[in-house]
C-alpha cells in the first residue's frame, strides 16, 4: 500500500515537474537543499511506519519545518559568506542513511523469519 | 491511524519531493553546466551565472522602461505638429544610429568553415579553411559599399562603434562572442546587394580558393535587431 502510494506520488510529481517552468538559477540552491530536507523527512516517515509509531502531525510538520529551516539557514549562510547549508546537508544525509539501515534491517529480518518458519515446517 | 491516510500523506509528500527534484534537474539542465570536482571552478561558474541572470533581468527592465518612454512620448506629442516633427526626427536619428529595430528587403549571407579538406586540395594550412574576422569585415564593408542601410552579424547590429575582432576560435562583434556559421543580414536593394556574389568578387574568392561555404539568399523582408549596447561620446563635441 505505502509502496504503491510512494510510486504513484513520485511519478505524478515528476510528470508535473517536467512540464513546469524552470526557476531562476540564483534560487536553485534553495530548492536543492529543500529537496534533501524533504527526502530526509520521507525516509523518517517510512521508518516510523515500520516501527509503528507514525504520527501524522509530526510527519507533516517535520516535512515543512525541515525544508523551511534549511532554506533559511542557506540564506543566512549566503549573507554571512559561510556555507551553512553543508551542515544541514551532513545532518540530513546522515539521518537518511540511518533510516535506510533501519528500513533494510526490518525487511531482511522479516524475510529471514519467514524462511526459518518454512524450514521448521518442512 | 489507519493505513490509508498514512499512504495518501506519504504519497503526497513524495509527489512534492519528486516535483522539486525534477524542477531542479530541469533548471540545471537548461543552464547546461556540469559540476566540476574543482571547487574554485564551480564557484566561479556560479558567480558568472548569477551575474548573467542579473544582467538579463536588468536588461529586460531597461527594455520595458524604453517601451514606456516611447509610449509616453507618442502620447505627449500627439496633438502638436511641432513636437510630432521633433519626435519623427528622433525616430529617424535612432534608425540611422542603429538604436531601433528595422525591417525591409535585403539579403542574408551565410559563411561557414570548409569542413572538407582533402589531400588534393591546395589547402595545406588548416587556418585558411576557417572563416576569419577579416572575412566578415570584408563582407560587411562590401555590403556597405553596395548601399546596405542596416547590417547585422549573427544578430549583432553593426553601428558606428562596432568592432569585429578575432578572439581565439570565435570572433567578437560589439564585444559579444559569436561562432560559425556567420549569418550576415543586410537591408538594401536586394539586386544591388546580391552583386556581391559577382564573379571575381570577395565572396567568390572565398568560395573558390578556400572552400568556405557561402550562401546568399535574397529576402523580401528581414528584421535587423537594434544595437543593445550604449553609445557614449565623451570627447567628441558637435560644433
Amino acid at each position: 500500500m505505502i509502496v504503491i502510494a510512494i510510486l504513484i506520488g513520485c511519478i505524478i510529481g515528476a510528470v508535473i515537474g517536467m512540464n513546469s517552468p524552470v526557476i531562476p538559477y540564483t534560487y536553485s540552491i534553495f530548492l536543492a537543499i529543500a529537496v534533501v530536507a524533504a527526502l530526509d523527512s520521507v525516509f523518517g516517515g517510512i521508518t516510523s511506519v515500520l516501527k509503528k509509531n507514525f504520527d501524522l502531525t509530526i510527519f507533516i510538520s517535520g516535512f515543512f519545518c525541515n525544508s523551511i529551516l534549511s532554506i533559511a539557514l542557506t540564506y543566512l549562510g549566503q549573507k554571512l559568506n559561510l556555507d551553512i547549508y553543508l551542515a544541514a546537508l551532513v545532518v540530513f544525509v546522515g539521518r537518511m542513511f540511518t533510516n535506510l539501515t533501519i528500513i533494510r534491517r526490518h525487511y531482511i529480518e522479516k524475510w529471514t523469519n519467514k524462511r526459518e518458519k518454512e524450514e521448521v515446517k518442512e | 491511524m489507519n493505513k490509508k491516510v498514512i499512504s495518501i500523506v506519504i504519497g503526497f509528500m513524495c509527489l512534492i519531493l519528486s516535483y522539486g527534484i525534477s524542477v531542479q534537474v530541469k533548471t540545471i539542465n537548461s543552464i547546461g553546466t556540469k559540476t566540476s570536482t574543482n571547487a574554485t571552478e564551480n564557484e566561479l561558474r556560479d558567480e558568472v551565472l548569477r551575474a548573467k541572470e542579473k544582467y538579463d533581468n536588468l536588461y529586460n527592465a531597461l527594455e520595458e522602461a524604453e517601451k514606456k518612454l516611447e509610449q509616453e512620448r507618442t502620447n505627449a506629442t500627439q496633438n502638436n505638429t511641432e513636437l510630432t516633427d521633433l519626435e519623427n526626427s528622433i525616430k529617424e536619428a535612432n534608425k540611422v544610429a542603429g538604436l531601433s529595430e528595422v525591417t525591409g528587403p535585403g539579403i542574408t549571407i551565410t559563411l561557414d568553415d570548409n569542413d572538407k579538406i582533402t589531400s588534393n586540395n591546395i589547402l595545406l594550412d588548416p587556418n585558411s579553411a576557417l572563416v576569419h574576422d577579416i572575412d566578415v569585415i570584408r563582407v560587411v564593408n562590401e555590403l556597405k559599399n553596395a548601399g546596405a542601410e542596416a547590417i547585422s552579424v549573427n544578430g549583432q547590429r553593426i553601428v558606428t562603434t562596432t568592432a569585429i575582432e578575432c578572439d581565439g576560435n570565435v570572433i567578437t562583434v560589439n564585444g559579444v562572442k559569436i561562432g560559425t556559421p556567420f549569418v550576415i543580414q543586410a537591408i538594401g536593394l536586394p539586386e544591388q546587394l546580391n552583386g556581391l556574389n559577382r564573379y571575381g568578387g570577395y565572396l567568390m574568392n572565398l568560395q573558390e580558393n578556400y572552400g568556405i561555404k557561402v550562401t546568399t539568399k535574397k529576402e523580401d523582408e528581414i528584421t535587423i535587431p537594434k544595437y543593445t549596447g550604449v553609445i557614449k561620446f565623451e570627447y567628441a563635441e558637435s560644433k
